[in-house]
């Protein structure tokens, strides 16, 4: 481009101008650690994960009879299929570890306190819609295990249809389940777009209420190398799953097709799904199950107000610990619901929900209000 | 960088050696090539496979999900491949390349042949059982006399592998059940093993273009790796 | 830019050549790595092998006896092929094109060197009926080609119309000669 074109457009329509003033030019701390390319990572997944999806639904078939053929289409006959599908799956993984791993990082760091708890809010509410969107999807492929946890859900959903407007109807597509999985993969691309929105509020909920920085750099060059890097070890972290570990944390018994006539022993979701699962297991009846899922995750919300402690000091020492086994505890909690039923595992579940909501209802309260004296 | 290029030549020396390290499927120690984080398929293995499948296993069991098109990847020519289907009949005419393989035994028939139990498909199978291929093989050659204590429901057979230990389906192999043309003595646990093999690739058949392309890009990422932390720490290197 | 002159640190520090280079090729480098990971989402979306194997087939000719015709299917479509006689050929050759209501040579209708052959899509010009007269027992209209059930137009063995409402010769699919005995559709 010429000069003289250059400056007629500037003066027309000047994005370049504005693109530099505002995204290359933004003065950021100059001492964030690799872990704020968090944000980043988790909307490139998000996106790549929209367009692996988007060349899926070419060939995917939301039918009975059709869904689990159609995915075997996808990786016998597409070309490259089976990466592509590879791609879905394992980014799911991924984009589930980064979520994760940014909930720690608030919890620990203590992030979620005023004025920082919309910003926390929308990272729970982004968390619960991609476990919804996962769900869905992991429903999507019909198999063995996947058919019969739909199954169940439906007749939960059933249960609820004294909802205004009949909502499970809407979801389900009706009580024979005939057009159910038209119905999921609806639902499944649709939160997506809903997943993508709460991201970009979430990023400028997160910019107004940055705390000033003492020193400044330009966002270009300096973050934009610096998220390169972070960028390029998850991409190689990402690889190695996507070639040589492509079922990773996936239950194998659900590769094979449904079996109308065969309620599978254990239903184990993906492992980004466990401790959920185990949590809806909490409580007896389908019922029941929803009402813990939707306990665990409002003592999550509450945490700003549970925490005693005054938000502009440093965590304790106590408090970090106490997140450290919270964390170990939902990974625990996960491995018995993997493991399927049996009376040791559900003690051992009792037990570790027990402590999660022991850790948020009286640990946190107890521990900041001692530790910020 | 110099140690990471260094890491990164260190790395690729190894992965080329351990994908050397086995150069077939076999018996004793038990061991398939393609178990390895960058082993390929044992083409004269899923051969000889192929042969069990079709000799022993496709008169209950259908796989599909394959065409007889695939089976060159296989390592056979098409002509070979269309010698194969000439030989085997469906609905009184020969099978041709674009053919599914079927089993000779409809659905319905097969569920009052086993008291109920109807063969599964067999495309699947090991991507379907935890351990696939050694669950596959461990079936095969784990039919026994019952214990003492066990009774055994009609129609049912005592097999060690098989989750509860009974099972419908008929031991399927025998020594010499099939020919080898490559001259390998065809035992029970032979044919089991190369069965097992042609399962597994039915359902990964894309495991070798998988590893080989992985293998390039994740060494390429690696690179780009290094690249990315010289630079990010050359631009850097002004902020105190 | 009003923040510039917060930041801490500016442009230029370093020697440019050298910084040059290496961002030149860690900027190449992730280009490669994008275009890589965007080409399986293009090729995925390219024909895929079960596509593949019913658009183009291979259909055998050289069992097809002179005066019958084969009807196969061919992406939905009905594709006659009809094997001449002699007689036919030469009754066709001697016909002026300019008196045809839709002109065409014997030479447009049929392949150099398998001039015996027809290969037509089986479907009336007009109202779009699928036409009768592939088997000799068919009714095949006055010049022994192929008629119209619903309209009545009337075709000769190359498939040109000679009369009936329909106003153009049928339609001849993409389609090459293997050998003497085999033609691939496509
Ligand atoms: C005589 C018919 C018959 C033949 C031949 C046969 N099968 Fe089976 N197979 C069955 C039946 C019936 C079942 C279902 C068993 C049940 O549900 O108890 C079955 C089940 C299986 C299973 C599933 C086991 C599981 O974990 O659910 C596998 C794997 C299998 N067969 C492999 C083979 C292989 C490999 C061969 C060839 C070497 C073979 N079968 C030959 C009848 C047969």
């Amino acid at each position: 481009m010429s000069d003289q074109t250059k400056s007629w457009l500037d003066s027309r329509l000047p994005l370049a101008a504005c693109f530099r003033a505002q995204v290359c030019d933004k003065p950021l701390p100059a001492n964030r650690p690799y872990l704020s390319a968090l944000g980043t990572l988790i909307t490139g997944t998000l996106i790549f994960l929209m367009l692996s999806g988007a060349v899926l639904s070419a060939y995917y078939v939301a039918s009975d009879h059709g869904a689990y053929n159609s995915i075997q289409f996808i990786m016998r006959n597409v070309n490259d299929g089976w990466l592509i599908r590879s791609f879905h799956a394992t980014g799911t993984t991924m984009l589930f570890a980064a979520v994760y791993l940014a909930i720690f990082h608030a919890l620990i760091t203590g992030a979620y306190r005023l004025p920082g708890e919309l910003v926390w809010g929308l990272k729970l509410a982004f968390l619960l819609l991609m476990m919804l969107v996962g769900y869905l999807g992991y429903a999507m492929q019909d198999g063995a295990v996947s058919h019969w946890s739909l199954h169940d859900v439906t007749l939960a959903g059933a249960g609820l249809s004294s909802f205004p407007g009949n909502i499970s109807n809407w979801v389900l597509g009706g009580p024979a389940g005939h057009g159910t999985l038209g119905h999921v993969a609806m639902m499944h691309g649709l939160l997506t777009f809903i997943a993508l929105g709460v991201l970009v509020l979430h990023y400028y909920a997160k910019q107004a209420v940055a705390p000033v920085a003492k020193k400044t750099v330009p966002l270009h060059p300096y973050y934009t190398s610096h998220h390169f890097v972070a960028v390029s070890v998850y991409v190689l972290l990402f690889a190695v799953l996507v070639f040589f570990a492509p079922h990773l944390g996936e239950n194998p018994l659900n590769a094979a097709p449904a079996n109308p006539l065969l309620v599978p022993a254990v239903m184990t979701p993906p492992w980004y799904l466990l401790p959920a699962a185990a949590v809806t297991h909490a409580l007896p009846g389908t019922e029941g199950g929803i009402v813990a899922f939707f306990a665990a995750f409002a003592v999550l919300f509450a945490m700003p107000w549970l925490d005693r402690s005054d938000p502009r000091s440093e965590p304790g020492f106590l408090y970090k610990l106490l997140v450290v086994i919270l964390g170990l505890d939902v990974i625990a909690l996960g491995m018995t619901a993997a493991a399927g039923p049996s009376t040791i595992n559900a003690i051992l579940m009792i037990i570790f929900i027990g402590w999660y909501f022991l850790h948020f209802l009286v640990l946190t309260p107890l521990v900041t209000a001692r530790e910020s004296k | 960088m110099k140690l990471g290029i260094s890491a990164a030549a260190l790395l690729a020396a190894f992965l080329a050696f351990g994908s050397a390290a086995y150069a077939e499927d076999t018996l004793s120690p038990l061991h398939w090539q393609s178990q390895g984080t960058f082993g390929s398929y044992d083409q004269a293995a899923l051969q000889r496979g192929f042969l069990v499948y079709q000799t022993a296993c496709a008169s209950c069991h259908s796989a599909n999900a394959l065409h007889y098109r695939d089976l060159t990847a296989l390592g056979l020519t098409t002509e070979q491949v269309a010698d194969i289907t000439a030989s085997i009949k469906l609905d009184n005419r020969p099978a041709t390349l674009d053919d599914r393989l079927i089993s000779a035994l409809p659905k319905s028939q097969a569920a009052a042949a086993f008291g109920g139990a109807v063969p599964p498909d067999l495309s699947n199978i090991v991507a379907a059982r935890p351990k696939g291929t050694e669950y596959i093989y461990n079936l095969l050659t784990g039919y026994q006399a019952p214990p003492a204590d066990v009774t055994l429901m009609a129609k049912h057979y005592y097999n060690a592998a098989y989750p509860g230990n009974q099972i419908a389906m008929p031991a399927p192999l025998t020594d010499n059940a099939v020919t080898y043309a490559d001259g390998t003595k065809a035992t029970t646990a032979q044919e089991a093993s190369d069965v097992a093999a042609f399962l597994t690739w039915a359902s990964d058949p894309n495991l070798d273009a998988r590893k080989q392309i992985g293998l390039r890009a994740v060494i390429f990422l690696i690179f780009l790796t290094l690249l990315a932390i010289a630079t990010k720490r050359k631009i850097w290197r002004d902020v105190a | 830019m009003a923040n510039a002159a917060a930041h801490a640190v500016e442009d230029g520090v370093e020697a440019p050549a050298k910084r040059d280079f290496l961002k030149i090729l860690t900027v190449s480098a992730g280009a490669v790595a994008l275009g890589a990971t965007a080409w399986p989402f293009i090729d995925a979306l390219n024909p895929t092998t079960a596509e593949l194997a019913v658009s183009n087939p291979i259909i055998e000719v050289g069992g097809i006896a002179p005066n019958t015709g084969l009807r196969v299917m061919w992406l939905g479509q009905p594709i006659y092929i009809r094997k001449l006689t002699p007689q036919q050929i030469a009754d066709n050759q001697a016909v002026v094109p300019s008196s045809l209501p839709d002109p065409a040579d014997y030479t447009d209708r049929v392949k150099p060197g398998y001039e015996s052959f027809v290969v037509v899509v089986g479907l009336n010009t007009g109202i779009s009926c699928e036409l009768l007269g592939n088997s000799p027992t068919d009714p095949r209209g006055p010049l022994d080609g192929w008629t119209c059930p619903c309209d009545g137009s009337i075709y000769d063995p190359l498939g040109r119309v000679r009369s009936g409402p329909a106003p153009k010769n049928l339609a001849i699919p993409r389609f090459t000669f293997l050998n003497a005995t085999q033609i691939q559709l496509g």
